[in-house]
């Protein structure tokens, strides 16, 4: 800075492009340093023929402005769930929920809501004194069938490329499984508190039944899927506890079920080796965690 | 247009600009893509690819305005503009390879890229500047050119040689020769340390 500014002359004779080449030269170095001048020389550029071009490109660059930053935040939830954009004006509950996964947006925690809900107008209103060892022999299979509408090609039609992005993976099949588990779980207990006892196990028995299960159906479903795991599972533990005790003989299906019940959730014992498959469950898991960024086998 | 903006400094204003703010922009457009514009028209006769240079220069403003670090934004601006005509010469010299031979894909565009000042300027010019400017007057065009793209300009070799259309060697020996004949020619033009009349 020199304090040294161009005369009007010369600014006037760059404009008309009638400056030899070293004064144009010095001048225009100048301009690279002094906002002053570059001022005085644009205006004097914009009087001339070239006046029209730069209102032109004045336009154009005006209209390629980048679009507000807002619109950026919205995108990680829509990693979580490619399938609908959602504009950033929702709630954000909403749109914590809609980043939840397929099934927490979808029929899953109707149905939840309904086994919930059926059970308590079972209970009080219809005067069904079995209720509770019924809701406790469901309960374990509701996760999981929230985990099958959560992950893996059938249940989310852009799966592939959510596997590609970073917070895809084990990650997104935890996120999802989380939330699956968010909702089922104080909701299914609850229920459970308001039935009557009936003889069957306390409500919160199918708690750690219900981790394990779901834990298993995540750490088989690295070996055949999600669909297939939670299939096998669920009809597993269909099998080996409701199933068995209606096909057993004597005595009122109800009070057979309850004892059923209370031989695989009652005492320590039994709670115990519930925790233990779980542990053994989840750390498979964490040792398959690779598979689930290749997406899932078909 | 630009309002109370127009008080700004460009750092401000190159600030605002990369929280993607039009008015920002626009005072930014109007102080300095005048002279821009004759900058680049004095260095491309050809004035459709002026446009695009220019258009392009304040489009990559607004994605790299955040990376401007405390620099002259005069300079800055005349950095990005000198790239992008380096490149849009680039991509013209390809074209024209294409539909003419390279010697005459050479010689046109060098004739394009003078900008050629009325023989009654040059004279005035010799009557009316000092030393320095005689004697670059008196050296040839080619030569000024090549001063004018390093010396002035601050192109890269490469660069120089893309934007004028030469090999790279080209410009280092023009380079070399514009310097030798300048120092001549203003030994002529003063021959003693004084600079009396010759």
């Amino acid at each position: 800075m020199t304090g040294w500014h161009a005369p009007d002359d010369l600014v006037t004779r760059y404009a008309d492009d009638a400056l030899p080449e070293p004064d144009a030269w010095s001048l225009e170095k100048h301009l690279e340093e002094c906002g002053s001048c570059a001022t005085r020389v644009s205006r004097a550029v914009r009087e001339t023929a070239a006046g029209a071009v730069l209102v032109d490109v004045r336009t154009a660059v005006l209209a390629a402005a980048p679009v507000p930053a807002p619109a950026r935040r919205v995108s990680n939830a829509r990693l979580w769930s490619p399938r609908v954009f959602l504009p950033s004006s929702r709630p954000r509950l909403a749109r914590v929920l809609w980043a939840a996964g397929p099934a927490v947006r979808g029929a899953w925690p109707a149905a939840v809501l309904l086994v919930a809900l059926g059970a308590v107008a079972l209970a009080h209103a219809g005067g069904f004194d079995g209720t509770r060892p019924l809701l406790l022999a469901v309960a374990p299979v509701v996760p999981v069938a929230g985990v099958a509408l959560s992950y893996g090609a059938h249940a989310d039609p852009l799966h592939e490329i959510v596997t590609a992005t970073p917070s895809g993976g084990l990650r997104l099949v935890l996120t999802r499984t989380a939330a699956v588990l968010a909702v089922s779980l104080p909701l299914l207990t609850l229920a459970g508190l308001l039935l009557p006892a009936s003889g069957a196990p306390g409500a919160a028995a199918w708690l750690l039944p219900g981790l394990a299960l779901t834990s298993a159906s995540l750490a088989l479903g690295s070996y055949v899927g999600c669909r297939t795991a939670t299939a096998v599972i669920a009809g597993g533990w269909l099998c080996a506890v409701p199933a068995r005790a209606l096909a057993a003989h004597g005595g009122h299906p109800t009070a057979r079920l309850a004892e059923q019940l209370s031989r695989c959730l009652d005492g320590a014992p039994a709670q115990g080796a519930w925790a233990a498959a779980a542990t053994l469950c989840v750390a498979l898991l964490v040792a398959r965690r690779a598979t689930f960024d290749h997406g899932e086998q078909r | 247009m630009g309002g109370h903006r127009e008080k700004d400094t460009d750092a401000a204003l190159l600030r605002a600009v990369a929280d993607g703010d039009s008015t920002a922009m626009a005072a930014l457009y109007d102080r300095h893509a005048g002279w821009l514009h004759m900058r680049l028209a004095r260095r491309c006769g050809d004035a459709e690819a002026v446009r695009e240079v220019l258009q392009d220069t304040f489009v990559t403003v607004w994605r790299s305005a955040a990376a401007h670090r405390g620099e002259e934004v005069g300079g800055w601006l005349w950095t990005i503009a000198a790239r992008r005509l380096v490149d849009a010469r680039r991509a013209q010299e390809r074209t024209a390879r294409i539909e003419t031979s390279p010697m005459d894909a050479i010689r046109v565009e060098h004739e394009s890229s003078v900008a050629a000042p009325s023989t009654e300027e040059r004279v005035l010019a010799r009557l009316e500047f000092g030393d320095v400017g005689t004697a670059l007057d008196r050296i040839s065009p080619e030569l000024r050119d090549v001063l004018r793209a390093t010396v002035v300009d601050g192109l890269t070799t490469r660069e120089t040689a893309r934007l004028l259309g030469i090999p790279e060697g080209t410009v280092k020996s023009r380079a070399m020769r514009a310097r030798a004949e300048l120092r001549s020619a203003l030994a002529h033009l003063s021959p003693t340390p004084l600079g009396g009349p010759a």
